[in-house]
């Protein structure tokens, strides 16, 4: 059984009886390794579909999540169960609790460095206080509001007013987090966030893949969130200023916000800033300048870097973009479609109007990024497949559209 | 990527009832134990099938049974009439699988398992009517389905159940508007088995319960049955385990029971 990857979370669906036997044949060895060198935030387990587990059953799966960890730092768990499954689970691991627990799917990619939808209020409640102000902390770093009930009664009215929050948190643990460096979007900057003690741990945890990716797409400035940071080593160095000189190409800034050198060399200061990053007191000094932020180019997402021109190679390739495109509508609508004329030329889109994009970019032996264009009703008919009846809900056509490409993607 | 016309084709290909079934049915519909057997041996394939099953560990048996009436006597009427529709879902089981990762031997299995267990779930539930016992015959019919109109386009269903955790009856429901629940209909209609195991099938889908309380109960417990069987490893190998959709909350009401009588600790 393979994982099923969104928003950066990879999630396993089995279904009916975990014991120790089935669950077992869930997971191959080939599986496991395939999960492991997944690029991703965290690897879930969902018990929507499951009406028993024991803990044997469980057990087969913490493999997964020691390799899984080990591997790339990712968060792992379970989700999507009731209250007393949650209970169960609790009780079989009791001391040994080191994974965490997300009542649903969706409070998950709350916790998931890579989630898009930020600035959520989220109520949360859990009966352990350190377990609270963990979640807190970790919704804030990922740019949610988290409000915290401090007890049950609190949490019950609180909740009573479902229409004040966006997402309610309980029956949620939060076990040994990722260790991956919490990222998000303010206009045009990532802030990453980055804590305690920086060492050679720092390229594990950094997720350069994404990086690279914001880099081509056009981002150009980066801001570290460094308040909790308490010091570095000399690898971190080492890979803060191989970070600045190899975005230096794409003339990124990189920004560290909030960093006392209090227990951390002040030469290392010296260093960075030779390497061209820059140091500033406080998160407002840089969102809040309109100015600074126009110099730093985080006003436009437009790079001169990722300007490419089209190739031999590229055109070569054409057809089978074409091809796959052709293959993947086909498929999700049941039609036939038939091929006009094909030719390469500037395209224009005159009449925006009732009219849907979506791009999957690709990088390797050949870079690009291919957009696809659709005018509305086709766009909601090939998701019909995906989502199941038609719908006028843009936001949900856009988001299967993204897995639309995403099989024209793995067609090529 | 399956079109209607795809699926009536299939339809159209399933073979009709051999005669020696039918009239072995009959007989056995009529009581007439003795008589049946006489036809059931004289189609060989069917004598094989039936003391194949009889001699798997699950029945339990000493010695090795070879005669078709005693087979037919040991198993009475109601489990003889479902032996020979669990034959005659192997006539229409494909020679390779390749969706699933099943053979002839890990699908006899399942059929027996099921069987075995069904009958289990009816003398708790103290039901004695022959054609719900036949109906259990009928559940495999889905997976050969699947496996029959999904093979030939693995390489699509792979990439799109990779994006999307979809099953295959909601993927032919929403191509085709018929699922893979109402073939399974259509075979039995054309096989003329009772009407009452066609019904039971479909609410054993999980997503269209009938108004029958008696047969829709039933529904509810072949649904569980089936994805019992299905959380068992070599089925989980095979990849059955998510080729429909489990509906917990359909489950609900029976699910203690289950677990009592399955003694599910």
């Amino acid at each position: 059984m393979r994982a099923i990857v969104k928003n950066g979370v990879g999630v396993f669906s089995p279904q009916g009886f975990l014991d120790g036997n089935s669950s077992s044949s869930f997971l191959s060895i080939e599986d496991i390794a395939a999960t492991a060198s997944l690029k991703v935030d965290m690897i879930l387990i969902s018990l929507k579909k499951v009406v028993f587990f024991n803990k044997n059953g469980l057990d087969t799966f913490m493999k997964l999540f020691i390799k899984v960890r080990q591997e790339n730092h990712a968060t792992v768990g379970f989700c999507d169960y009731d209250e007393k499954k949650y209970n169960a689970i609790k009780t079989f691991y009791q001391d040994e609790l080191n994974f965490s627990l997300f009542k649903s799917l969706e409070l998950a990619y709350l916790f998931s460095s890579s989630f898009k939808n930020q600035n959520k209020n989220v109520l949360l409640y859990g009966e352990d206080k350190s377990q609270r102000s963990a979640m807190a902390i970790e919704l804030h770093d990922n740019g949610h509001n988290p409000i915290i009930a401090q007890n049950a009664a609190e949490f019950k009215e609180k909740s009573s007013k479902k229409e004040a929050y966006d997402y309610i948190i309980d029956n949620t643990f939060l076990g040994q987090m990722g260790q991956k460096v919490a990222t998000r979007v303010t206009g045009n900057a990532i802030i990453y966030s980055i804590s305690s003690f920086l060492d050679a741990e720092i390229g594990n945890k950094f997720n350069i893949e994404y990086h690279k990716n914001s880099l081509n797409v056009g981002f150009r400035l980066f801001i570290f969130d460094a308040y909790k940071v308490i010091s570095m080593n000399v690898h971190a160095l080492n890979f803060f200023s191989r970070l600045a000189s190899s975005g230096a190409e794409y003339n990124a800034t990189i920004c560290f916000v909030g960093m006392s050198f209090e227990k951390t060399t002040k030469s290392f200061k010296e260093t960075l800033e030779d390497s061209g990053i820059l140091f500033y007191e406080q998160m407002d000094d840089i969102l809040k300048n309109k100015e600074l932020l126009q110099e730093l180019g985080a006003s436009s997402a437009a790079n001169s870097k990722t300007k490419r021109v089209i190739n031999k190679q590229t055109v070569t390739e054409l057809p089978r973009f074409i091809d796959a495109t052709v293959a993947t509508i086909e498929m999700m609508t049941n039609s036939k479609a038939i091929k006009q004329s094909a030719q390469v030329q500037n395209v224009t889109i005159v009449e925006k109007e009732g009219k849907i994009a979506s791009s999957i970019g690709y990088y390797g032996a050949m870079d690009g990024m291919v957009i696809l264009v659709f005018p509305k009703e086709i766009a909601k008919k090939a998701c019909e497949l995906l989502i199941g009846e038609k719908t006028d809900d843009m936001e949900m056509v856009l988001d299967t559209l993204a897995e639309l490409v995403n099989i024209v993607g793995g067609k090529i | 990527m399956i079109t209607k016309d795809r699926i009536d084709t299939y339809i159209n290909k399933i073979p009709p009832t051999p005669k020696a079934l039918k009239d072995t049915l009959m007989f056995l519909n009529a009581g007439e134990l003795t008589k049946a057997a006489k036809i059931a041996q004289s189609d060989l394939a069917l004598a094989t099938y039936l003391k194949e099953l009889l001699n798997k560990p699950i029945y339990g048996f000493k010695n090795e049974i070879t005669d078709v009436s005693q087979i037919f006597g040991i198993l009475g009427v109601s489990a003889s009439q479902q032996t020979v529709y669990n034959y005659m879902m192997t006539l229409l089981s494909p020679a390779k699988w390749q969706l699933f990762k099943l053979n002839a031997r890990v699908f006899h299995e399942l059929q027996a398992k099921l069987s075995k267990r069904w009958e289990q779930i009816l003398n708790h539930l103290d039901i004695k009517d022959k054609n719900i016992h036949s109906s259990i015959a009928l559940l495999p019919a889905s997976i050969i389905v699947c496996e029959a109109l999904f093979s030939e386009k693995i390489d699509d269903v792979t990439l799109l159940k990779e994006t999307k955790n979809i099953d295959y009856n909601t993927i032919l429901t929403r191509l085709c508007g018929v699922g893979i629940f109402d073939i399974c209909e259509q075979i039995s209609i054309k096989w003329e088995m009772p009407e009452e195991i066609s019904k039971i099938v479909q609410a054993s889908s999980g997503v269209k319960p009938i108004e029958d309380k008696q047969l829709n109960t039933l529904g509810k417990w072949m649904h569980l049955l089936l994805f019992y069987e299905l959380s068992q490893s070599i089925f989980i190998e095979a990849g059955l385990n998510d080729f429909v959709d489990f509906q917990v909350e359909y489950v609900n009401d029976i699910y203690e029971e289950f677990a009592t009588l399955m003694e599910i600790a």
